[in-house]
């Protein structure tokens, strides 16, 4: 899995009560229509930072089923973002995430960041930065005593974006074909 | 367009004829073939286009006490206390550096360095000719932006500002962003600002022609290169409404939730600022749903006459702009256009009325900035140089024939010139600051002394007489 940080710097935002022009609650099977393409833009920007990370023609369908498996999964959280005033009821972004045990360290579980995207209009302000607290919050209340973002790793604006808010690289993922 | 052939070197040949709308004209293919094999003939004939010529007397050997040590030490040690005095002791003041790593040489692609230099040359030239200033031809292998950056900062000391030519897009704009913030000398990209500056010279004379005010046009982009966006931005700052703004490319209308625009943020950044900003009313589709009522188009694409289509441009608002600027040929052949109905069309060549032509610009830009010692050349300067080329026009009567100064109208450059080191001064950029007439006067003397120069050298035969083409038979037995 491979999550981007919402694109571009977020500004200074990140109060309690924030000013983003953008609304996150859980998401509904009914909004697979139009996560399912969301998903995918995210999936094909990774695609720009390494050939390894070229999307599958049947890409789309694997988004539908990994988007429903999170829907029903008790471990996953799946938040959509919709605009507010005249955006109201669009979903213009989404984050998914999910816990996952570590059987050797401590804390004992982690809270996975697996994917965030928001379409480009509605980046900065402060989006990224609250989508961010919501989602840590989210995952903190669920058991996780650590936050994890998983990102390409030539995603050099994604890095920037995490290690400004306290994120640091803990484990690599080096890779080649076979 | 901006590969386009400089005008002063159309204007050394015979009027190309006019091709006919349903095909390229092979009577102009068979003039270019021409010129190519006589360009290569004259370039064996002279060893390349330009040499360095002393400007200091030199009566004997002896006079290189002065102009070389021990004399010049105290000149270096003068500018070692104080570098900017390298702009008064040195011929710093009137040198810069035309560089390219040769990624994309006019409309043939990537020539590679030894590839570019015979056009560098060439600009250099032009330079000369035209502007005064003392152009140094620098193709450098490199490839990678950093290793351009890098290049260049190291060899700016030398030179009182940077012409980088001729480098691919997208590249190109983080290379002049990164220049223009670290050096402090004018570094200027020519086929972003030289070709944007004569657009928007030619587009605000179409709108004082027209009757439209830029606040209240919609204007359609096709093109998203370097030229384009370097307009539409300098079209933002003039003060047109972003959201009445839309770019159209290869696959169509530029908008924020276009498909590609995530790619866009990472390769190219500067594209994608513009999908976020233009476009207001979230249209989609092709260039017919961009042009639907709108007034100007502004194409620099692809060198096709059916690249825009009669009806499309039927489907404009009443009495649109049309400007084809695509090299060698119109994206639209000019009378297609205005049998459609545009009441001003423009295109690239110089065998058409109203060529956009980025040889307008360059010569008198930087002739300006080196008289005001500028310390860098922002919007502001490139809009200014745009607006006295307007008004250079407009001042002998706007008609839909006459829009900007043809290459012929040299008195432009010394008044872009002027107008260009004033803005530096208004700036706070400027190292010397003189008056409007003082500048004039100067861009005048430096442009004229350079003209008389090259015509002496051919008078006392220094500069030998055109050699008489090789006849064609002997040529094909080589």
């Amino acid at each position: 899995m491979s999550a981007s940080a919402p694109s571009g710097d977020s500004g200074p935002g990140g109060s309690d009560s924030p000013s983003v022009p953008i609304h996150l609650r859980p998401a509904h099977a009914s909004d697979l229509p139009v996560l399912v393409p969301l998903l995918l833009r995210l999936k094909r920007l990774n695609e720009e930072f390494d050939p390894l990370l070229r999307v599958r023609e049947d890409a789309e369908e694997q988004a539908r089923e990994v988007l429903r498996a999170s829907l029903d999964d008790p471990k996953a959280i799946l938040l959509a973002a919709e605009g507010i005033g005249p955006d109201k009821d669009k979903v213009v972004g989404f984050v998914h995430a999910y816990l996952r045990e570590r059987p050797f360290y401590t804390p004992e579980v982690e809270g996975v960041i697996a994917d965030i995207y928001l379409l480009p209009l509605y980046r900065r302000h402060g989006v990224g930065e609250y989508l961010l607290k919501e989602i840590s919050a989210q995952l903190k209340s669920r058991g996780a005593g650590v936050v994890i973002a998983e990102f390409p790793a030539q995603n050099e604006i994604a890095s920037r974006f995490y290690a400004k808010r306290g994120f640091r690289a803990i484990t690599s993922r080096h890779a080649r074909s076979l | 367009m901006a590969e386009s052939a400089p005008a002063p070197v159309d204007a050394a040949r015979p009027p190309r004829r006019r091709s006919r709308a349903n095909g390229s004209g092979s009577v102009a293919e068979d003039q270019t073939d021409e010129l190519g094999r006589r360009a290569v003939e004259l370039s064996r004939f002279y060893g390349g286009k330009i040499e360095t010529v002393p400007k200091v007397p030199v009566r004997s050997l002896h006079d290189f006490a002065l102009w070389y040590t021990p004399g010049v030490a105290e000149v270096s040690r003068a500018i070692h206390a104080d570098p900017d005095l390298s702009f008064d002791l040195t011929g710093r003041w009137n040198t810069i550096a035309i560089v390219t790593d040769g990624s994309r040489v006019l409309g043939l692609g990537d020539m590679g360095p030894e590839g570019a230099l015979p056009v560098m040359e060439g600009k250099a030239l032009l330079f000369r000719w035209l502007g005064g200033v003392d152009a140094v031809p620098l193709p450098i292998r490199a490839s990678t932006p950093e290793e351009i950056i890098e290049t260049v900062v190291r060899l700016a000391p030398a030179f009182g500002g940077i012409n980088l030519e001729d480098i691919a897009s997208p590249k190109c704009f983080g290379i002049l962003e990164a220049l223009q913030k670290r050096l402090p000398i004018p570094v200027w990209h020519d086929d972003q600002l030289g070709t944007a500056a004569a657009t928007i010279a030619g587009v605000i004379n179409a709108l004082e022609l027209t009757g439209r005010s830029v606040k209240e046009i919609r204007t359609v982009l096709l093109g998203a290169g370097a030229a384009n966006i370097a307009t539409s931005r300098l079209l933002l700052a003039l003060g047109h409404d972003p959201h009445r703004l839309t770019l159209v490319d290869s696959r169509g209308i530029l908008h924020a939730e276009r498909r590609d625009v995530d790619e866009l943020s990472v390769r190219n950044p500067w594209k994608y600022r513009i999908a976020l900003q233009t476009n207001g009313g979230g249209r989609t589709g092709d260039l017919s749903a961009a042009l639907e009522g709108a007034d100007v188009l502004l194409a620099a694409s692809t060198p096709d006459p059916n690249t825009i289509r009669a009806e499309q441009v039927r489907s404009m608002a009443p009495g649109p702009i049309v400007f084809a600027l695509a090299n060698p040929v119109p994206e639209i052949w000019p009378h297609v256009a205005r049998e459609a109905g545009a009441a001003v069309v423009a295109t690239g060549r110089s065998d058409f009325p109203n060529q956009v032509n980025n040889s307008l610009v360059f010569p008198g830009v930087f002739r300006g900035v080196l008289d005001a010692r500028a310390r860098s050349i922002p919007d502001s300067i490139v809009l200014a140089a745009a607006r006295e080329l307007a008004r250079h026009a407009a001042d002998r009567g706007l008609t839909r024939e006459h829009l900007l100064p043809t290459m012929q109208e040299t008195e432009v450059f010394p008044h872009v010139a002027a107008a260009v080191a004033m803005a530096a001064v208004r700036e706070g950029i400027a190292r010397r600051k003189l008056s409007h007439a003082e500048f004039l006067a100067g861009a005048i003397t430096q442009m004229g002394r350079s003209r008389r120069l090259v015509q002496a050298l051919q008078r006392s035969h220094l500069i030998p007489p055109m050699p008489r083409a090789a006849p064609a038979a002997r040529r094909k037995s080589r």
